[in-house]
């Protein structure tokens, strides 16, 4: 679980459980796939409400917000004022359930936001250092370093920043020194670079572009060519500012920033997220959007670091971006769903275990463990062909045993056989049980199902 | 195990510029074969799998060896466009496995093939039906045989099989050979020693 509504929580459902622990502690839990595209569209109107209080705010994620508030503070004379100006305003537009961190720098910020309950919000952070040094280095975000801490006897950010920066470095790199400059409160500064004075890059369009799909090709293109500009001055960009004009005249932007620097997919994913919400919005009249298309769209980068894109010995630069090159113009051509990486989940069935998304987008956690034992599972070797549909097969049976198979026009006759095994189906979706078998013919070994009195095709062992 | 892979690499490798065609019925194991071959060149950067009639069933292409994350799946069931997707592919990814669509046209997969030639791309074709023109593969791949293990009456499940091809083309330096291969499910296909033979006909012709 990612995300709980305020009803399942109130039903035990706890961010963090697997989809099968919630549905033991409430049968009637409705679960859902993540979608950040769409939450992206839904969280549009928060950001819009705290952006009237507080300017310049920095979306992280969906449902994450970061705003410098020192000039707002002063403006609405102090910091728990400005935090039930904020939460008035989020209120009115999403309902209760937010929860708000107010510190020095934005992880010391997102920590205390975390600890912040529903009966108290707001979790304004009086010592910066103190608030750091007592949290556990888990928090850091980074499994492999915080058990390796925890082995040296360092459990929290406090005894991790009295290290000296230089043994840390030397023992743990520069993963050791982002731990380190995290642990002291210096995570918000990024190594001062001279940004060239203007590397934002900008598209015009006529006639206006109405799709999320066209919209979502001109991102990679623009987020392409920004990378590679900065590429080239060795930098990589934290921060980004999405702006967008719409046919009206009227001008939208959004910053986005992210700890790590960005990349082409997460950069190119941030910016059609943005477009997307705007476009939504527009669409459903259900608050300001891009009216009547997008006409312009332009990415700025700032917060520039010298953390680029390290790239693996045997990968070299020119043939990644030969590769993004060439996948998004096949994007172009057969549309975006029509290329596609696949990810591994639990399940039975080839399909089952298939969790595809679309190339250049980050992959949906899977909806089922494929750690998990899935008992019933065939093992490999696994059919290379699977049909999207079942396809009818005739087999000829003879006492409970099939005899012939029937491929195109011919019969062929069945030389082994194994199962059936007994698939007990999604009797809650209507689906009814099913009988599978492994057949043999002298043309080649399928996967069948034989279910109300019908068999059919669910993979080929090519 | 090394030494029988190093065998069959020697015999089916994947040659950068070059076609491999693989031409036979679905059920003959030309398909795991292709995927084994992708997997030879997944370790220099993404491999693409042109899917015209959507089956692939990535399971398959992982137990061969392709990690999922370096496998990009391309389905384009229109002829008009598909050579243009081929091509695009070419310029791009490590190696490209392409089943060609009925309708595709002999001079659009000789430009292919002079394509993969110019960016040294090795480019798998595999014909949804029929064949492909004579003298475009390199290494021709012809489905003979195939023979399961482990399924017996209603016991048992699919264990591993024999497959057996006839490969032919300039690869195989004019001659054709048999080549038998023994597959288990694992990421290594085995070459089964001592059965890579020039078939009879062609040695009695």
């Amino acid at each position: 679980m990612v995300a709980v509504d305020n009803l399942a929580a109130a039903a035990g459902v706890r961010i963090g459980m697997r989809r099968r622990e919630a549905e033991a502690v409430c049968p009637a839990v409705m679960t859902l796939v993540s979608d950040p595209g769409a939450e992206t569209a839904r969280f549009e109107p928060v950001a819009q409400a705290i952006e009237e209080i507080v300017p310049r705010i920095e979306v992280m994620a969906p449902g994450l917000v970061f705003a410098p508030v020192t000039g707002a503070v002063r403006y609405y004379g102090g910091e728990r004022s400005l935090a039930e100006r904020v939460a008035k305003e989020v209120e009115a537009v999403a309902g209760p359930g937010f929860l708000m961190g107010l510190a020095a720098g934005p992880f010391a910020a997102q920590r205390a936001a975390e600890q912040a309950t529903s009966e108290a919000p707001l979790h304004l952070v009086e010592d910066d250092a103190a608030f750091l040094a007592s949290l556990d280095v888990a928090t850091l975000g980074r499994e492999d370093l915080a058990s390796v801490f925890h082995w040296l006897g360092i459990t929290t950010l406090g005894e991790l920043s009295e290290l000296p920066r230089a043994a840390v470095v030397s023992r743990f790199g520069p993963d050791g020194l982002a731990a380190h400059r995290t642990a002291l409160g210096e995570d918000r500064a990024t190594s001062a670079r001279v940004i060239p004075a203007d590397l934002a890059v900008e598209e015009r369009f006529s006639p206006p572009l109405e799709s999320i799909e066209q919209a979502a090709f001109v991102a990679r293109a623009l987020a392409h060519r920004l990378l590679e500009a900065l590429a080239d001055e060795g930098a990589a960009p934290h921060r980004v500012e999405v702006a967008a004009e719409a046919a009206d005249g009227e001008v939208r932007s959004r910053t986005w920033r992210s700890a790590d620097p960005f990349d082409e997919s997460s950069l190119a994913e941030r910016v059609r997220w943005q477009l997307r919400a705007w476009l939504d919005r527009a669409r459903l009249r259900s608050g300001p959007g891009i009216r009547g298309g997008l006409v312009r769209l332009r990415i700025t980068p700032a917060d520039l670091s010298d953390e680029g894109r390290q790239l693996a010995l045997h990968e070299d630069a020119r043939s990644a971006a030969e590769a993004d090159r060439a996948l998004v113009q096949t994007q172009a051509i057969v549309g975006s769903d029509g290329v596609l990486q696949a990810q591994p989940q639990g399940g039975r069935d080839p399909a089952e275990r298939v969790a595809w998304h679309r190339w250049g987008e980050e992959a949906p956690a899977p909806v089922r463990d494929p750690r998990a034992p899935w008992p019933g599972r065939l093992p490999s070797p696994s059919p290379a062909l699977a049909p999207p549909d079942p396809v009818r097969l005739e087999v000829e049976w003879d006492g409970g045993m099939p005899t012939r198979v029937r491929l195109g026009s011919r019969w062929v006759e069945v030389l082994s056989w194994a199962g059936p095994w007994r698939k007990v189906g999604r009797w809650w979706e209507g689906e009814g049980p099913a009988d599978r078998y492994q057949i043999v013919t002298s043309a080649g070994a399928f996967l069948c199902e034989e279910r109300e009195g019908a068999t059919w095709m669910t993979g080929v062992y090519d | 195990m090394a030494v029988a892979k190093t065998a069959l690499e020697d015999l089916l490798a994947l040659e950068p510029g070059r076609v491999t065609g693989l031409v036979g019925h679905p059920g003959f194991g030309l398909t795991r074969l292709g995927l084994t071959l992708l997997a030879s060149r997944a370790s220099l950067g993404p491999v693409a799998y042109l899917d015209v009639r959507g089956w692939l069933s990535p399971p398959a292409a992982w137990e061969s060896g392709i990690p999922p994350e370096r496998l990009i799946v391309v389905r384009c069931d229109d002829p008009v466009v598909w050579g243009q997707v081929a091509a695009n592919l070419l310029e791009g990814v490590k190696a490209v496995y392409a089943e060609v669509p009925g309708g595709a046209k002999p001079e659009q997969l000789r430009r292919l093939g002079a394509l993969a030639r110019s960016r040294q791309t090795p480019l798998v074709l595999r014909p949804v039906k029929g064949d492909l023109p004579s003298g475009l593969a390199h290494l021709r791949v012809e489905a003979r045989r195939v023979e399961w293990e482990g399924a017996d009456a209603g016991h048992g499940r699919l264990r591993r099989r024999r497959m057996v091809f006839e490969a032919s083309g300039k690869a195989m330096r004019g001659a054709a050979r048999l080549i038998e291969l023994e597959d288990d499910g694992t990421d290594t296909l085995r070459l089964v020693p001592g059965l890579a033979a020039a078939p009879a006909r062609r040695a009695a012709g």
